[in-house]
């Protein structure tokens, strides 16, 4: 969180307020919430932010509003310094080329009348840009690099798994060459084993695209696996933030503290025996 | 609460103001001159003139529109000095056919259509309910789709044929019954019956099709739900689980769709009611638009409309006592 | 093995009191080769194939798999509540009595009475139209009847046991007047109002906040050790199921991976897929690097 050099993605004060309006025709008092409170974060270059709270908590609105989805109450998103809190027409272009989102539960998220090369030439074709290749071979590239077999190409995604369907989110974000991806819960709703998978996936394409992640979650096993920096947030405020040992190991906030030890974990010691045995195994069976 | 519904009488005040506003000026400033309506082929500049003050068509637009409502709440005068006649509150004015008073003949023609109204929901009530709760708990048995075939040809056979076609096979070719003339219950229990039975039908035909699908559609939809596997699983009886649990939830949407269904019927059932010969609201409007009668083409407008606005008021009220999530919110 | 369909036509086997009285040595809880059954488009498919397993009173038995493995399944074949076309086979012995025999209506009495169900959605499970009270105390007036002033104070006493703060009051109150922890201490107050011998959890705490769910399985093994109630805790999360279950079993397709002794399965896994799975969980203590995936995709 240096000063010195610019962030890749920076807001700044952000609230909002959403007035909430009464379900049903009725009684339709308005009401206002404050989803998010004067909360500041950034990301560097090459960098993960998680932002890592309970349901209810404004992680999702701040995400939301950091990819400008949503516009904010009050407060700026600057990108490599540049304010693009009102950015129009132009501006937004290259503001989604920069930055894209993978959301929670792919299905939804995924056009289900569209084949999947379809969906991920999408964000390209909206904004006019040519793919560096023939399409087909473009397109081809990207899902095998996802991890998704090129063949399939053609296919919807209904016809695909939970985890193969978030790696076409993947890919789809990844489509525009983006130097951000925002992670709203993007692993929260796979089986842990195919969780894994994409975690490490994603901190692969990391590696070799020199990507920054605002990682969106609830789970905080899976932030220490991914996240350089973590915000906790509790009632639309950040009340701890820093880099993730910090955070893990000498948590200083009581909420904190008090997400970490609810956390439920594998006995340590039937853990350690697990451990030990598989080492001894492996030396035996090298 | 009591604040809540104020609120909402006086959007629907203001509602009807507008649509007051809209009628008038459809009718008597954008429709062609109502004087020739009134004075015929015959008529001489000074006559038109006359009818136009006696009218209170040669004032101001808003003047006009003020006298009109107010003639609403408290009358009105027509004309001036000894010719002047005058209207009791509420005044729609009077017919340019008959001269009667316009809302007397709406007084007359009311009952007519309530009669035609309640005998219809209560069949068609029954008849959806039943045929959709029938239809989602066999749902893809011969019983389902039978319901189903009635309930499509219910919405796709028009009205007009359905009451020409019953009529003709049983008035007609089995002489069930006598051609229907309506007559008041007291009069005669029977004749009234039989004049209203067949128009209750083929009201009720098409609107129990549209209630069979949608109940049979919220009904299953409902039985999906986690609660019901929660009811289940505690072991309660079915009749109870589909009584208290499912029947509930599913009808209690439908009641918004009724109480507009209901106030656009009590505001005339055009065809049927033409169709049948019965003397109300519907026919009423159906021969004031032929003669061109636009006092009481307006009068019978602005009804339909003040009776959607009273129904969903209504109905909204209804459904903060039916639904506990609307009902809390309120406190 | 014969193929048994409960139906309203079952033979009925013993009369419906004998299902509470325990038949001389028997547990309380005896699944043997039970195989659910489906029919398809391509024909059948077991999502549950030849599981056995057995529950002693107070004990826990954890089901872990992923999404398909069937143990949503398994649960829903023990309350005889499956889906439409499917069937179960084998046996499922309730007190040494097979519950597969069963008519719908001898079912009903055992269900909610003696067998109770948690599930994972309390928002969902829980009617909006009719107050917790009522929705509480509905399986204790279904079973043994009584007035709804004493149904009422059944279920005061209930959500009283389930640490829902000034019941009096809040048993009036309807579900989406309590936030999502609340609402799962009301599905538990339902379900252990009635005393049953054996609770069926079916991810209780999946759809839960990690705080709530800490308190909420906290609460869980209180109640139990207070009542020595059986327990079959179905779930996807292993951290969870290490901290409730006595025994496992771990499924996958369907099929019975492994099953042991929580500190066996955890401790030792014989199963490579045990091993891949607990191989693939994010832990909070220290990172070991890449978690590894399990390749089934």
């Amino acid at each position: 969180m240096s000063d010195t050099k610019t962030p890749l993605l920076e807001v700044q004060n952000l609230t909002k307020t959403f007035v909430t309006q009464g379900s049903g025709a009725v009684f339709a008092g308005k009401r206002s919430f404050t989803a998010v409170d004067d909360v500041s974060f950034a990301v560097q270059p090459h960098e993960t932010l998680a932002i890592v709270g309970e349901s209810g908590s404004g992680k999702s609105t701040m995400a939301r509003i950091a990819a400008k989805l949503l516009e904010p109450t009050a407060g700026n998103v600057l990108l490599n310094g540049t304010d693009m809190t009102h950015a129009k027409a132009k501006d937004l272009a290259h503001f989604r080329s920069k930055v894209q989102v993978v959301f929670q539960d792919p299905f939804s998220s995924l056009n289900p009348k569209h084949t999947v090369e379809r969906i991920i030439m999408a964000p390209l074709d909206y904004q006019g840009v040519k793919p560096p290749k023939k399409r087909r071979d473009f397109v081809r590239d990207l899902m095998d690099r996802v991890g998704l077999n090129p063949d399939h190409s053609q296919r919807y995604p209904g016809q695909f798994s939970g985890g193969q369907a978030q790696r076409v989110g993947i890919a789809r974000a990844l489509a525009v060459g983006p130097s951000l991806v925002v992670c709203d819960e993007a692993v929260s709703a796979l089986d842990v084993s195919v969780q894994a998978v994409v975690i490490n996936l994603l901190k692969d394409l990391q590696r070799e695209r020199d990507l920054s992640y605002i990682f969106i979650a609830h789970d905080l096993a899976v932030v220490r696996h991914i996240a350089d920096t973590v915000a906790v947030v509790n009632k639309g405020k950040i009340v701890e933030h820093g880099d993730r040992d910090s955070i893990f190991d000498a948590p200083q906030h009581e909420y904190t503290r008090e997400l970490l030890s609810a956390v439920p974990q594998i006995n340590p010691e039937w853990e350690a025996a697990r451990l030990t045995r598989a080492q001894t195994a492996q030396k035996e069976n090298p | 609460m009591l604040f809540y519904i104020l609120k909402r009488v006086a959007a629907g005040a203001i509602v009807l103001f507008l649509i007051t506003v809209f009628t008038y000026t459809v009718f008597f400033v954008l429709s062609p001159d109502p004087a020739y309506m009134i004075c015929g082929k015959t008529c001489t500049p000074d006559r038109i003139a006359d009818i136009h003050e006696k009218l209170g068509l040669d004032k101001p637009f808003w003047e006009q529109i003020w006298i009109f409502i107010s003639g609403l709440f408290v009358g009105r005068e027509y004309g001036e000095g000894v010719n002047a006649v005058h209207c009791t509150a509420p005044c729609l004015g009077y017919s340019f056919q008959t001269s009667q008073s316009v809302f007397e003949m709406i007084v007359q023609r009311l009952p007519v259509s309530a009669t035609l109204a309640v005998g219809a929901a209560v069949l068609w009530l029954l008849a959806g309910i039943g045929g959709g709760l029938i239809g989602a708990v066999k749902k893809g048995t011969w019983w389902d789709r039978g319901i189903m075939v009635v309930a499509l040809s219910g919405i796709s056979l028009p009205n007009y044929f359905v009451a020409l076609a019953l009529q003709y096979i049983l008035v007609v070719k089995l002489k069930w019954l006598p051609f229907p003339t309506a007559v008041p219950f007291a009069d005669d229990p029977l004749q009234w019956f039989q004049a209203y039975i067949m128009p209750w039908f083929v009201l009720a035909f098409m609107y129990a099709a549209m209630y069979t699908r949608l109940v049979r559609a919220n009904v299953i939809d409902t039985l999906g739900q986690g609660f019901i596997r929660t009811a289940r699983a505690k072991g309660l009886d079915p009749n109870i689980v589909m009584g208290k649990h499912a029947l509930r939830p599913a009808l209690t949407p439908a009641l918004t769709l009724f109480g507009m269904d209901f106030a656009a019927l009590l505001g005339g059932a055009l065809i049927t009611e033409t169709v049948f010969g019965l003397n109300g609201v519907g026919k009423l409007t159906a021969d004031s638009i032929t003669q061109n009668d636009q006092p009481v083409i307006m009068a019978v407008t602005l009804l339909a409309a003040a009776l959607v606005v009273v129904a969903n008021i209504v109905v909204d009220l209804l459904y903060s006592v039916l639904d506990p999530r609307v009902r809390v919110k309120a406190q | 093995m014969s193929r048994q369909k409960r139906s309203k036509n079952a033979p009925r086997t013993g009369s419906l009191k004998t299902v509470s009285i325990p038949i001389k040595g028997s547990t309380l809880l005896d699944v043997e080769n039970l195989t659910v059954t489906f029919p398809t488009v391509r024909g059948p498919v077991d999502v549950v194939k030849d599981s056995s397993f057995r529950i002693d009173p107070g004990k826990t038995l954890g089901i872990v798999g992923e999404s398909g493995s069937g143990k949503s399944m398994t649960s829903l074949a023990i309350m005889g509540l499956l889906p439409e076309g499917g069937e179960a086979s084998g046996r499922i012995r309730f007190f040494g009595h097979d519950l597969l025999d069963r008519s719908d209506r001898e079912m009903r009495r055992v269900r909610g009475d003696k067998i109770a169900m948690i599930f994972q959605d309390p928002l969902s499970s829980l009617n909006p139209y009719y107050t917790v009270g009522v929705q509480i105390a509905e399986a204790y007036r279904a079973h043994r009847g009584g007035s709804k002033a004493a149904a009422k104070k059944v279920a005061v006493d209930a959500m009283r046991r389930v640490k829902i703060a000034d019941p009096e009051q809040r048993v009036d109150h309807y579900p989406h007047q309590f936030s999502g922890g609340m609402r799962q201490r009301i599905m538990i107050a339902m379900a252990l109002c009635l005393e049953p011998d054996l609770v069926i959890a079916d991810e209780p705490t999946t759809a839960l906040d990690v705080t709530v769910q800490a308190q909420i399985l906290d609460l869980m093994k209180e109640l139990q050790e207070e009542t020595g109630t059986g327990m079959l805790f179905i779930t996807h999360d292993l951290a969870v199921v290490s901290e409730v279950a006595d025994e496992v079993l771990v499924m996958k397709g369907g099929e019975t991976m492994e099953h042991g002794t929580a500190e066996e399965i955890f401790s030792n896994p014989q199963s490579s897929y045990t091993t891949a799975l607990l191989d693939a969980v994010p832990r909070i203590t220290d990172v070991v690097g890449d978690i590894k995936g399990v390749s089934h995709e």
